[in-house]
């Protein structure tokens, strides 16, 4: 019983630390210039992150110390979360007025009660101005940060073999795509035989580009792995066949568009969008 | 002035006191070396070598080793141009860890926060456990040194090159990864005086960390025609791993044909990429057939395989061949 109610504790702490306040309307702005200071390239390691852990670990440490009873610790940790608090307010001038450092003055000092009913009520004034931030900055925070761009990667295109802009690339790869679909629309089946090869050969380039941002083959299943190679292979059955099947045909370029382009598309886009917002 | 013959015997006898206290301690420091107490040792040691220091100071002794490193791709891990365009200045945290690691043990590594520009430097891959570990039980008076087997063995290199040496594994060849890539040769394993002589020679491995070369019987090419077909395919008949073979480079072979009819017109022509990156590179030991169908009457190909590194956007000719009808 006792184990039950100081999960139910910790479980309200995290959701009140962690879960986002609600708002209807977002806005992804770009996040202060004072902010790069603590993320590669200009800081070695993410010290903001690491910041958000201490934080965490002292507001944590508070209740599982009420818990084992074990109250010098409590102090300390209600001490150092004051402590660190204060020093995460100063970190990054633009975002000052999220911090309520009497809300962590009174977390600490009805943590200092050593009575857990009331260090949790507490602990909600200081857990919303967490919430509060989370809400507003982290998609921007990790857009920024956690997000390689796309733009500044490039594609040896496999026909001409000069390197162009990756989005460039999508145009060629969406030109060559539609003079398969196109001309075997117009039942002209030996250009889109002809057209395939070159989509293929673009297509398949697109596996060298996984590798400059994941550092795992396994991604490689996805969009550009079986089923794209099902697909090829049906299309090339279809378009080497005398009488091409349209029914089989659609059904290998839906696959490949849906799973393929639209897929990737639905991963990796969205940052996409954001970046791009911000690089104008 | 005629000179003393006592002082001549003098001389001499001091020679060979010389000469024997040499070869004592010759033998002492070669074959037994456990015999010298720790006490002793510790006036030889240099605490500075155990401090994780940049490449340069294991020069004051491993000056040969140094060199070769050096030239090696391993010292430019984290200052290639190519590195820092692809890892978006250094940002992907997902690319530090093999380019700057903090100590290699078989699996992959964490990167370091210090001397990130010696790259893949000696202490990554030799300072474990407070000591220079490495293939040899012997005694090295600046430093603590252990003998560790896997220095010899594949599963090193694997730590970073991890989809080289699962297919490497796979392929079941004895061959390490150093026997080719880092051949041994006999020498000193330091070139400061002193230590040079003391010490006997030994195998030394080449810290060029060699790139290896595509030679005509490693890779086997065959052509041929069939009615209204044109057909080649390679066979990567020695080299144990795929070629060309990489972890996040991109390293490729392209395979051009051009396609001549009676009049010796170019009228056709095809081309494939064999990239590991794309899952085309050539498996060992297993054929790969390429197939083309023709649509004129043709009378010739010709064949060129290029080779394109990772680190380069050069291609250079491996095989060119022409073949008629
Ligand atoms: C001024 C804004 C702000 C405030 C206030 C703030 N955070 Fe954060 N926090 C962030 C941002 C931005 C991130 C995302 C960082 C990232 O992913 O790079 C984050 C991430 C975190 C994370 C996840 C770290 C990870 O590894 O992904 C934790 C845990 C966290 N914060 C805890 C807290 C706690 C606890 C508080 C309150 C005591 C708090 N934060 C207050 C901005 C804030
Ligand atoms: C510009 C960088 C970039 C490129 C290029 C890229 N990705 Fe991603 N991808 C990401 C990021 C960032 C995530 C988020 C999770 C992460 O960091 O792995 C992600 C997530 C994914 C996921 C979700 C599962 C996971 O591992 O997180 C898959 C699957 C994936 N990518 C596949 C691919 C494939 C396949 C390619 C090549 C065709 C590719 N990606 C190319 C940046 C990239
Ligand atoms: C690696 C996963 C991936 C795959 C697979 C992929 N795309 Fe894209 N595509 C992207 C990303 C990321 C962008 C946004 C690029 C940017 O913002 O610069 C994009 C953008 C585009 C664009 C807009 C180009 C522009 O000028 O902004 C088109 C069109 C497109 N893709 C078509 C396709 C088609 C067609 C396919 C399938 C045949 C496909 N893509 C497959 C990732 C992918
Ligand atoms: C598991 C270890 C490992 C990780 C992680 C890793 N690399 Fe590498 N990288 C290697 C190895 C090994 C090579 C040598 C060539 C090869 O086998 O691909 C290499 C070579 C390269 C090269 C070609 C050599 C050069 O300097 O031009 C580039 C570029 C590169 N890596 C970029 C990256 C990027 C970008 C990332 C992150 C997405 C990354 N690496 C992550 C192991 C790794
Ligand atoms: C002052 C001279 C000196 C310096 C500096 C020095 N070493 Fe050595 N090292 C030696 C000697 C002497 C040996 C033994 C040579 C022999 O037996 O032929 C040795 C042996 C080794 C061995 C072989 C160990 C084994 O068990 O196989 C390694 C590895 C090694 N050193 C690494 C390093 C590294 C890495 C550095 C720099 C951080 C370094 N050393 C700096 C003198 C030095
Ligand atoms: C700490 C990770 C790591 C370890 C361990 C490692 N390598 Fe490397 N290796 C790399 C990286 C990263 C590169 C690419 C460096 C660059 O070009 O930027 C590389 C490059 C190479 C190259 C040159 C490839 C080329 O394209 O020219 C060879 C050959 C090589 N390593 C062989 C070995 C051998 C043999 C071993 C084992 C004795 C080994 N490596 C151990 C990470 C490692
Ligand atoms: C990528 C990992 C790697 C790096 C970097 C590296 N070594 Fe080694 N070293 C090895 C391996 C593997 C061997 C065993 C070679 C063999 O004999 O098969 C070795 C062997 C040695 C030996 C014993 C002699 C021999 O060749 O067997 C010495 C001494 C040594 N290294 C010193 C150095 C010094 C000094 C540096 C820096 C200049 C350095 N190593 C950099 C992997 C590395
Ligand atoms: C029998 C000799 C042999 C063995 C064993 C061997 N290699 Fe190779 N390796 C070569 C040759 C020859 C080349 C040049 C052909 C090529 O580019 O693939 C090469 C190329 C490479 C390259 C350059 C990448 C490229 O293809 O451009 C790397 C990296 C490499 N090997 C790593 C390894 C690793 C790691 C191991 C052990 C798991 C290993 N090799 C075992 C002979 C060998």
């Amino acid at each position: 019983m006792r184990l039950l109610r100081f999960l139910l504790i910790i479980a309200a702490f995290i959701f009140i630390g962690i879960l986002p306040v609600h708002a209807k309307d977002m806005v992804v702005k770009e996040p202060p210039k004072s902010l790069s200071k603590y993320y590669p390239p200009e800081s070695k390691q993410p010290k903001w992150i690491q910041q958000m852990h201490k934080m965490s670990t002292h507001f944590g440490g508070v209740f599982v110390n009420l818990k084992e009873k074990d109250f010098e610790n409590v102090d300390m940790h209600a001490d150092k979360l004051v402590e660190e608090y204060k020093k995460t307010s100063e970190m990054v001038p633009e975002w000052e007025d999220y911090f309520d450092i009497k809300a962590a003055e009174a977390f600490a000092a009805a943590a200092k009660t050593h009575d857990i009913a009331q260090a949790g009520k507490a602990s909600g004034g200081l857990g919303k101005t967490c919430g509060k931030c989370h809400a507003e900055q982290e998609v921007s925070v990790w857009a920024k940060f956690h997000w390689p761009s796309f733009h500044k990667i490039k594609v040896t295109d496999p026909i001409s073999e000069k390197e162009i802009e990756f989005d460039d690339y999508m145009g060629s790869i969406s030109s060559s795509f539609k003079g398969v679909t196109v001309n075997f629309g117009e039942g002209q089946y030996g250009r889109a035989a002809k057209a395939l090869k070159v989509f293929k050969s673009r297509y398949l380039e697109l596996k060298s580009t996984c590798s400059k941002c994941h550092a795992t083959q396994d991604v490689k299943r996805f969009y550009v792995g079986k089923d794209a190679d099902t697909a090829f292979a049906g299309l090339s059955q279809e378009l080497n066949s005398e009488k091409p099947n349209p029914g089989k045909f659609w059904k290998n370029i839906g696959l490949l568009g849906k799973t393929g382009c639209k897929h990737c598309h639905l991963v990796h886009r969205t940052n996409s969008f954001i970046q791009e917002m911000w690089e104008k | 002035m005629k000179r003393s013959p006592r002082i001549f015997d003098l001389i001499k006898g001091l020679g060979l006191i010389g000469v024997a206290g040499f070869a004592m301690l010759y033998f002492l420091v070669n074959e037994r070396f456990e015999w010298i107490p720790e006490q002793v040792l510790e006036l030889a040691r240099d605490p500075e070598i155990l401090k994780r220091p940049p490449a340069k100071k294991c020069s004051e002794c491993h000056k040969a080793i140094y060199e070769a490193w050096k030239d090696s791709r391993h010292s430019i891990s984290w200052t290639s141009e190519n590195f820092i365009e692809a890892s978006e200045n250094r940002t992907k945290e997902k690319c530090l860890p093999c380019h700057i690691p903090k100590s290699v043990r078989g699996e992959k590594p964490s990167p370091r926060l210090d001397l990130r520009d010696e790259g893949i430097y000696c202490v990554s891959c030799h300072f474990i456990d407070n000591k220079m570990q490495g293939p040899y039980d012997l005694l090295a008076p600046p430093h603590p040194t252990f003998r560790n087997p896997d220095y010899v063995r594949s599963n090193i290199c694997g730590s970073c090159h991890q989809k080289t040496f699962k297919e490497w594994e796979a392929t079941k060849v004895e061959d390490t990864c150093q026997d080719c890539h880092m051949p041994r040769k006999k020498g000193r394993l330091t070139q400061k005086a002193g230590f040079n002589l003391l010490h006997k020679k030994r195998w030394v491995g080449d810290h060029r960390f060699l790139h290896g070369e595509i030679k005509e019987n490693d890779v086997i090419m065959e052509s041929g025609w069939e009615e209204n077909f044109f057909l080649i395919s390679l066979k990567n008949k020695t080299i144990p791993h795929f070629v060309p073979t990489a972890d996040n480079g991109d390293p490729r072979l392209y395979l051009y044909i051009k396609f001549f009819n009676e009049a010796g017109e170019e009228v056709d022509n095809a081309k494939e990429i064999i990239a590991p990156q794309q899952e085309t590179a050539l498996p060992y030991n297993r054929k790969i057939q390429y197939r083309y169908r023709l649509f004129d009457k043709i009378l010739k190909a010709e064949v060129e395989l290029k080779y394109q590194p990772a680190w380069s956007k050069e291609k250079t000719t491996v095989r060119a061949e022409t073949v008629s009808r």
